[in-house]
């Protein structure tokens, strides 16, 4: 069964004066989850992953495109009953303790009375806050916000989970009790739709990875698929690249890398290889050199993420 | 129930503010103030009305005694309108703002609740807690009264909704500024510039606005923003009179109700449509 699914998703937002400034953070985006799996999308800051999150949860409209969330479209509030999430910068009343931040959250995903106090309870403890829920969340550090917000995402038991960046803010071994959880969810059945600019993060839990960027799918597939296979060359240019042929690559979702005098492919095979040496010629872009490399994809994406996370 | 929730939400949220218990405090001390200062005594030619022990009328019968004392009362009202509607707001305009603010909003929305339901409950829980501050002290009035002048008068009691209607009407003009602004500062500013110049420019328009031109059109289109805003001072001569047993007018009632009912639709729109 499908649990998530997008169609041709784009979207621009407008700002500033008389909607001067235009930012378009998601581009045709299609994807759809399985239920039961563990799907990550990964991209450096600005991707547009959040941008595709809320997009699904209806806290923002797409431009174009549709999207369904349990077979309901996401604009209906239906959607969301059996939806969990942990926004990237959640914010607590700090008056509540995280017993009541749970309550409270529960109680407006429609739960109550005694089934939502050992809910809460149960969920404090599997987060390993059991001794911080009569607290108050103002004392709580960033670690613990974020084991706490993972708790209230989970609050309604719900078949879908979207964690945006989880692990942010979280030491190692929170990192890997993280991680626990997520497996312990997806034994149970549930979805998970993670967010994250660290592959490190998603690989050890992901079945399935979309990488993203400038708000473009660029590829999809299991992390053995996307590290395991592929070849790297360095195609040398005589000039740079041009415009049209950056757009047209991208749009036939082609891994590429630019650097100061070519550029570096992922391929996954040598017809695969000819295709970008195809579209090159096609745009009248003289060929200095094809020099095959020898790291993987996986060194690809990081170098492709890095890029942009780098200060 | 979510409803319910959202509205308990945001009454837990009012009360760990300073604001409201401050509220409440005034509203202790004055109650204590009235309880020290009326009284009445009964001599042979009537009945007077002591404030603070000293004689503050002559000797009345008791239609006239029960006359003073509804004025009493209605001033007593007129102050609690004006310190409901001055300290009530600014108790309580942050709650569609924080509610709206990023890292909040996403976990309301992402509850299977509609924005306008969002909208009604931080709504309805401000104007939850302006009720339970309002009838704290109306009832303790009636109280007052009657204990200390034998007056039992549910007249006073009626004041308690009138000036909480009062108040919601004002607070959906809050809660449309606040979605459409998502600034407590601001949204406070603009309602007291309202309350303050607009709202009596616009009730003494004849002697105002109706000076710059004769215009029947700008006229009409003064008489349309008058008519669009909820009616405040209108209703508060009529909530007194109520309370002096004179005939009142429903009419700015009725309007204020469906004034505000556009301002609460408004700002639902509005966040209908809004990117978070
Ligand atoms: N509310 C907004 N208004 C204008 N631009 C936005 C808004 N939210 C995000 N953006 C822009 O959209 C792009 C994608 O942002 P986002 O989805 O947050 O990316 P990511 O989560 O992958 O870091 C960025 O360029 C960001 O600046
Ligand atoms: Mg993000």
């Amino acid at each position: 069964m499908i649990a998530i699914a997008t169609e041709q998703l784009s979207k621009t937002y407008v700002s500033g004066f008389r909607g001067k400034r235009r930012v378009q953070a998601l581009h045709d985006l299609t994807l759809s989850v399985e239920s039961g799996e563990i799907f990550s999308l990964l991209g450096p800051n600005g991707a547009g992953k959040t941008t595709a999150i809320k997009i699904l949860l209806s806290l923002t409209r797409q431009t174009e495109g549709s999207a369904t969330l349990l077979g309901h479209d996401v604009s209906s509030p239906r959607a969301r009953a059996k939806v969990g999430f942990l926004p990237e910068n959640h914010r607590y009343p700090g008056y509540l303790t995280g017993q009541q931040v749970l309550r409270s959250f529960g109680a407006l995903s429609g739960i109550s009375g005694v089934h939502l106090r050992s809910r809460a309870a149960m969920l404090l403890e599997l987060v390993g806050m059991k001794e911080w829920g009569r607290v108050k969340v103002k004392r709580y550090s960033k670690g613990m916000m974020q084991r706490l917000g993972l708790a209230q995402a989970m609050v309604n038991d719900p078949d879908v989970l979207f964690l945006d960046e989880p692990t942010d803010g979280v030491d190692p071994v929170g990192r890997a009790e993280i991680r626990d959880v997520l497996r312990d969810l997806k034994t149970r059945g549930k979805t998970i739709f993670l967010n994250s600019h660290l592959l490190s993060e998603v690989e050890l839990v992901s079945d399935r990875v979309a990488i993203l960027d400038k708000g473009r799918l660029l590829k999809v597939g299991t992390v053995d698929e996307l590290t395991a296979t592929g070849e790297r060359y360095h195609v040398g240019l005589a000039d740079g690249l041009t415009q049209a042929f950056r757009t047209e690559a991208s749009a036939k979702v082609m891994a590429f890398v630019e650097e100061r005098n070519g550029l570096v492919v992922d391929v996954a095979s040598i017809p695969e290889l000819n295709a970008v040496i195809d579209l090159l010629r096609r745009h009248g872009i003289q060929i200095a050199s094809v020099t095959k490399e020898r790291s993987t994809l996986e060194e690809s994406f990081l170098s492709l993420i890095k890029r942009e996370v780098a200060p | 129930m979510k409803l319910l929730a959202l509205v308990r939400m945001t009454l837990r949220e009012l009360a760990a503010k300073a604001t409201i218990i401050i509220l409440a405090a005034i509203s202790t001390i004055v109650l204590l103030g009235l309880a020290l200062a009326v009284s009445t005594s009964v001599t042979q030619e009537g009945t007077i009305l002591q404030l603070f022990g000293q004689q503050a009328t002559p000797p009345m019968p008791q239609e006239e005694l029960v006359t003073a004392i509804r004025s009493m009362q209605a001033g007593l009202a007129g102050g609690l309108f004006t310190g409901i509607i001055l300290f009530g707001i600014f108790a309580t305009a942050g709650v569609v703002p924080d509610a709206l603010e990023k890292g909040t909003v996403d976990l309301y929305l992402s509850k299977p609740i509609a924005r306008w339901e969002l909208l009604l409950g931080k709504y309805l829980g401000a104007v939850v807690a302006i009720f339970a501050n309002v009838i704290y002290f109306v009832l303790g009035a009636w109280v007052i009264f009657g204990l200390k002048c034998h007056l039992w008068d549910a007249r006073i009691l009626l004041s308690a909704v009138t000036i909480t209607f009062m108040f919601a009407c004002l607070y959906a003009v809050v809660t449309f500024l606040a979605v459409v602004t998502r600034n407590t500062p601001i949204s406070i500013i603009l309602v007291y510039l309202y309350l303050f110049i607009i709202g009596s420019v616009l009730q003494n328009r004849e002697g105002s606005l109706y000076l710059i031109s004769e215009n029947t059109a700008f006229r009409a289109v003064v008489d349309g923003i008058y008519y669009l805003l909820p009616q405040l001072s209108a209703m508060r001569d009529n909530g007194a009179r109520q309370l002096m047993a004179q005939e009142m007018d429903w009419r700015p009632f009725v309007q204020s109700f469906l004034s505000s009912a556009l301002f609460f639709f408004g700002g639902a729109v509005v966040l209908k449509r809004r990117d978070f």
